[in-house]
């Protein structure tokens, strides 16, 4: 009897250490995963600044070549930097509006067309003899409506939003190229009908420290967009139709309304901007917001705002614009133009899988 | 207003399908600020009677009063307007806000749009801190608990001022040691003036949280009863199965060959070391209550979801995705069929072969007659009621939608057919030409697997029943022997 | 009476798919008579002819991003890899070595091998969107508007942003211009009709084009139905870039030079035809033969208003005003229909 009840109590120690190690083990696992997704986190708020140091700092260091297009040949110099952020103005006015829709679960590819179809008609009023307030005005209220249109047709229609704004891209780009007339590439003065010289005021003219009126404008919507994202209803209702639009709506929310009103919010962004580009070139060109969705849309991946929506962050967008700008416009003073489609796809693609890899991944 | 003593009273409350009568002529009283409980077998009218409630679904005929007036919700949003909210088993929180911005969600107090911090957010945080200290109001609500979430919802139906939470089934998916703190709030509930209905299949519940309990059987009220009237779990089981005759199972005789499929040890998320054999000829039975791991379990043999442990079939180890699994010999009624078994907008002809396709075509071919001739064949051979093989199996009724995904499987020429929940929501002709099918195919010595939570449908026709509960096989019964339907329910509720 | 029955019989027998197909048709023939009747000298053998003919490289493309689009996903990278696979075939074909300046230069390789690589590096495109639409998940809109750019790119590069077109082989331009023995009918028209015949046998009569529908129809269901439904789709990833290069290397023959901003738009342009051909990506419908339809639709408003002196500027408008038109139109027929 002796000898039984010790061996048994050893196998029962046997069986408890069992327990007990994969207990451990398994808590090693989660301790893991929680760390890691913690790590994940801190990585998903830094990242993005880091990444713009870096480049920044990659292109300062770097003996730039053909740098007379920046002035004293240095990337950080003034001049390169008021070059950057100037020619950086378009993405930086339209890309906040354009984030609080992704985060809302929508898309507008429509917002490059939008952006050139503004700059033909706000050349076309500023040559016909309109005043630059009056002509921005206008512009932007014909923006609104573009916008609204695409809310319309996504939200009323219920067309799938790719396809919907994707075919009001070619919409609003072929009424900008049926307003140039034939044989002419763009609006600009002639002969009997001469550009105005001010148009290049709104965003040309140095107002304070080498930078145009629009620059500043661009600054003011930015800060308007990051405040209404984090301190009005409107950013809070998009993260939340994104998120669990179903639970939304139980909440009283109207999804249509509020997504009807970020599609129009979209369009009046993309006209100042293309009112920018029109000012900026002192011309009309129906093909100067070509492929702006494409930015917007790599600047917002960048920014870490969700695919399906639900989170993401204005001012995060903002940095993430302004990678895009460095990384084009410091390549063009290394390699020639034409790396640049390149280099921009690249960019989108490791947007995407940073994106897949910090903002995807749940616990 | 003068506060009745009923906050709900459902007068002669019907509720047609086009086949069958889901709800009725119910009547009975919810008294306020008290826990009403809802029980019942699965098909015995609560869920229907909940979504007439939560304004999901419209009733044929009758008459439901809240707080003395005519209450007829036209949806979920209205219900909950006139002071009905409802936990569902999908949680309606938003992952990406913090606790108290979903709390604050959609009766935010603001100044032209900018959110201000007041009283009511604040009172909405202590109220929900009162129920549950632990969840700080910045926290988001993605980093909580499912049981941490439910509370959030629940805070937000107390501020809200509801008059009633409906809860179906929320213990469903959490841990003993939430489920106990879950049932302090439920109980604090009465004293914030707020009523619950609630939904359980686990009798302990019941008795440990309800004031009221209401019985359903087949479409109609049972009873309705204090609960300290009623003397234990067997009593309330009784009242649940009523005298249901189950059809009678003849004992199988059978030379025992060796098993078809042997699972060793299989564990994942849901599912906790589940072991067992299946024989050919056998017709086995899974039965559990929502949530016991059946669908789960179907899932990982079939290679849809991952999991630990073995599955060994004829003798070899199964693949683990689904295809390799069909080919192997094994095909699956996914338990919902229209979204998981069947494509709806296409024809009959179509669905048929798809789990075989290799028999119906020559060098990657189609051969169109052949396809036309086998669609034509189930059509007969399974009694599909259609006026064309061409007809889209979205128009079909639900017994013939579910006859077109037993066709697709049987196409499959499986060895193995794995069949989740086959006869729900079908009519009771359907359903007996379905079990007759089933029987059909074991004395062609296949090997059949149901996963049910009906428990007659699993004492007609299985040989084996394993009784699921919170992911692990708890009992294996054989039928003709040991059978005891109250033992049974005492066991998948939670019994020990 | 009869007839009646026979009629009540048959009509809910014809699926969705055929019947917004003859709807289709149907507008086809009411366009085309007012066209005849409103536009001077529309109605002539050749100017019908050229209206099939015209289009032959948007219907190439048509036919992968018909088949994507069935499945619920999108393909805008086949514009960049048209610009891609006609540059690549001229790289690899302009001799080696033959002259200072730097585009004139080429590989020098056989024009089969050349034509061979680039098909490869077309497919090879086509295996990135597949990589990040079928593996990684992400929406396929965003990667092949990437994938676009990538390829669009890759081309600008080696052309310097503009084109090659010197020191070729004389065998280069031979596929693209030839005429059937004759009569003046391309070998592209003829490569396009014979991909066509094939696609739509392999959309109807084979096990892996009915794969396609069920994938569109329900993907949980497919996958567990044991269709694999990754797989699928990267094929099909890999077959709409093949047929992009196809019609690359065609393109690039016919014009004897690999143009980096060659095809733009065609993409949107594949896209609106199988749309007007009632391609519907909310759930697993259309077929090749709408997509046929669709294209002659378009060309038919196109010519239309260029017979009627409309400038090409119009083209842009016209497209949009008619795809919301087709898209609503067949939503109203369908739900008449129920």
């Amino acid at each position: 009897m002796g000898p039984v009840a010790p061996q048994k109590a050893a196998w029962a120690s046997k069986e408890q250490e069992g327990k007990t190690v994969s207990r451990t083990s398994q808590e090693s696992v989660r301790g893991r995963l929680e760390r890691s997704n913690a790590l994940r986190a801190n990585i998903k708020r830094v990242y993005i600044y880091v990444f713009l140091v870096l480049i920044v700092a990659i292109f300062s260091v770097a003996k730039l070549g053909q740098v007379e297009m920046f002035g004293r040949g240095h990337f950080l110099s003034p001049n390169s930097i008021v070059n950057l952020l100037r020619s950086a103005v378009p993405i930086m006015t339209l890309a906040g509006a354009f984030t609080l829709l992704m985060i809302s679960g929508y898309i507008d590819l429509s917002v490059g067309s939008a952006m050139s179809l503004a700059a033909v008609v706000f050349a076309l009023m500023i040559r016909s003899g309109a005043s630059l307030p009056a002509s921005i005005a206008g512009v932007l209220v014909m923006g609104i409506a573009l916008g609204a249109i695409n809310g319309f047709l996504v939200m009323k229609l219920r067309i799938t939003p790719v396809i919907a704004t994707l075919v009001t891209l070619n919409l609003y780009k072929g009424i900008a190229l049926l307003i140039v007339p034939d044989g002419l590439s763009a609006i600009k003065g002639t002969a009997e009908a001469p550009m105005p010289a001010w148009i290049n005021d709104y965003a040309r003219k140095d107002v304070l420290l080498g930078l145009p009126w629009a620059f500043y404008v661009a600054l003011l919507v930015i800060a308007a967009l990051v405040i209404l994202q984090r301190k009005t209803i409107i950013g809070k209702y998009a993260a939340a139709i994104g998120g669990n639009r179903t639970a939304a709506e139980l909440s009283g929310i109207s999804a249509v309304k509020m997504v009807w009103i970020l599609y129009a919010a979209v369009g009046a962004f993309a006209a100042l901007a293309g009112i920018s580009r029109a000012s900026y070139m002192s011309l009309g060109d129906p093909l100067s917001g070509d492929n702006m969705e494409l930015d917007c849309i790599i600047a917002v991946l960048l920014g870490g705002t969700a695919f399906s929506g639900g989170e993401g962050s204005v001012a995060k967008t903002i940095v993430g614009a302004l990678i895009i700008m460095c990384v084009t416009t410091g390549l063009m003073t290394v390699i020639p133009a034409y790396w640049q489609t390149v280099a921009k796809a690249s960019v989108l693609l490791i947007a995407v899988i940073l994106n897949h890899l910090l903002v995807r991944v749940k616990a | 207003m003068e506060l009745t003593d009923n906050v709900l009273e459902i007068r002669d409350l019907v509720k047609d399908f086009p086949s069958v009568r889901a709800v009725n002529n119910v009547s009975f009283d919810i008294k306020r600020n008290t826990v009403h409980c809802l029980v019942g077998e699965n098909g015995a009218g609560k869920s229907t009677l909940i979504k007439i409630l939560t304004g999901a679904d419209q009733r044929t005929s009758g008459n439901i009063r809240l707080n003395g007036a005519e209450y007829a919700p036209r949806s979920t949003k209205d219900a909950k307007l006139k002071g009905i909210s409802t936990l569902f088993q999908e949680l309606n929180v938003v992952d990406q806000l913090t606790v108290e911005e979903n709390l604050s969600l959609g009766m935010e107090d603001t100044t032209l749009g900018f959110l201000r911090r007041t009283d009511k957010t604040k009172r909405m945080v202590e109220a929900m801190n009162s129920l549950e200290p632990s969840i700080k109001p910045r926290q988001l609500v993605s980093s909580l608990s499912v049981a941490k979430k439910q509370i959030v919802e629940i805070a937000k139906a107390v501020a809200t001022e509801s008059d009633i939470i409906i809860m179906d089934e929320p213990t469903a998916a959490i841990s003993e040691g939430e489920i106990k703190r879950l049932f302090k709030i439920i109980k604090g509930l009465r004293e914030r003036n707020v009523t619950v209905i609630y939904i359980s299949h686990r009798l302990d519940e019941i008795f440990e949280l309800g004031d009221y309990v209401t019985v359903m059987r087949d479409g109609k009220h049972i009873d309705t009863r204090p609960i300290s009237q009623i003397k234990d779990r067997g009593e309330l089981v009784k009242l649940m199965i009523g005298k249901t005759v189950f059809e009678q199972y003849t004992l199988k005789e059978g030379a025992c060959k060796d098993p078809i499929l042997e699972v060793r040890g299989l564990s994942n998320q849901k599912l906790n070391d589940i072991c067992f054999d299946v024989h050919p000829g056998e017709i086995v039975g899974f039965y559990g209550l929502v949530g016991a791991g059946k669908t789960e379990l179907a899932r990982a043999i079939y290679g849809a979801d991952s999991y630990g442990g073995e599955i060994r079939f004829k003798g070899r180890r199964l693949p683990n995705s689904p295809d390799k699994v069909i080919a192997a010999g094994i095909a699956l009624v996914p338990e919902e069929r229209r979204s998981q078994g069947l494509f709806t907008i296409l024809t009959i002809r179509s669905n048929v072969p798809v789990m075989n396709m290799r028999k119906i075509s020559r060098a990657g071919f189609i051969d169109g007659s052949r396809e036309r001739k086998i669609s034509q064949e189930y059509i007969e051979k399974l009694r599909i009621a259609t006026s064309s093989m061409e007809k889209e199996t979205r128009k079909l009724s639900g017994g013939n939608q579910q006859k077109v995904v037993l066709a697709k499987c049987l196409f499959a020429d499986a060895d193995l057919l794995m069949l989740d929940e086959p006869t729900r929501g079908i009519d009771v002709g359907a359903k007996s030409e379905i079990y007759a099918i089933i029987r059909r195919l074991s004395e062609e010595g296949k090997a059949i697997m149901i996963f049910s939570s009906e428990l007659p449908e699993v004492v007609n026709i299985c040989d084996t029943i394993y009784l699921l509960y919170d992911g692990s096989l708890k009992e294996t019964i054989r039928n003709g022997c040991d059978l005891d339907s109250e033992k049974i329910l005492h066991t998948v509720t939670g019994g020990a | 009476m009869r007839t009646n029955q026979a009629s009540g019989a048959a009509l809910p027998q014809m699926s969705n798919e055929s019947f917004l197909t003859l709807f289709m048709v149907g507008v086809l023939a009411v366009i085309f008579a007012i066209a005849c009747l409103v536009v001077p000298n529309f109605f002539q053998a050749r100017n019908v002819l050229n209206i099939v003919t015209n289009n032959w490289f948007i219907i190439i493309l048509g036919i992968g991003v018909t088949f994507l689009l069935i499945t619920g996903n999108f393909d805008m990278s086949v514009g960049g890899v048209i610009a891609l696979t006609g540059v690549l075939s001229v790289w690899f074909c302009q001799g080696a070595n033959v002259s200072q300046n730097v585009l004139a230069n080429g590989l020098g390789l056989p024009y089969i091998l050349a034509v061979g690589l680039a098909l490869l590096c077309a497919v090879g495109i086509g295996a990135i969107n597949a990589f990040f639409i079928a593996r990684l998940k992400v929406p396929s809109i965003i990667i092949t508007l990437g994938t676009m750019m990538l390829a669009r790119g890759i081309a600008q590069i080696i052309t310097h942003g503009a084109q090659r077109n010197t020191s070729l082989p004389d065998e280069f331009g031979l596929v693209g211009t030839a005429a059937l023995p004759g009569t003046n009918i391309k070998i592209s028209v003829l490569v396009m009709v014979v991909l066509v015949l094939l696609a739509f046998v392999f959309e109807k009569m084979t096990v892996s084009g009915r794969r396609i529908y069920l994938i569109g129809a329900n993907s949980e269901a497919s996958r567990l139905s044991g269709v694999k439904v990754g797989r699928h789709l990267a094929s099909l990833y890999m077959l709409s870039a093949l047929l992009a290069g196809i019609t690359g290397i065609l393109l690039a023959s016919e014009y004897k030079a690999g143009v980096s901003n060659r095809a733009t738009g065609y993409e949107f342009d594949a896209l609106v035809i199988a749309l007007l051909g009632g391609v519907s990506i909310a759930g697993g419908f259309g077929s090749v033969l709408g997509m046929f339809v669709g294209a002659i639709i378009l060309s038919v408003v196109t010519s239309a208003a260029t017979g009627l002196l409309l400038s090409p500027d119009w083209q842009f408008t016209i497209k949009g005003v008619v795809t919301f038109l087709a898209i609503l139109a067949q939503r109203f027929a369908l739900d008449r229909r129920k």
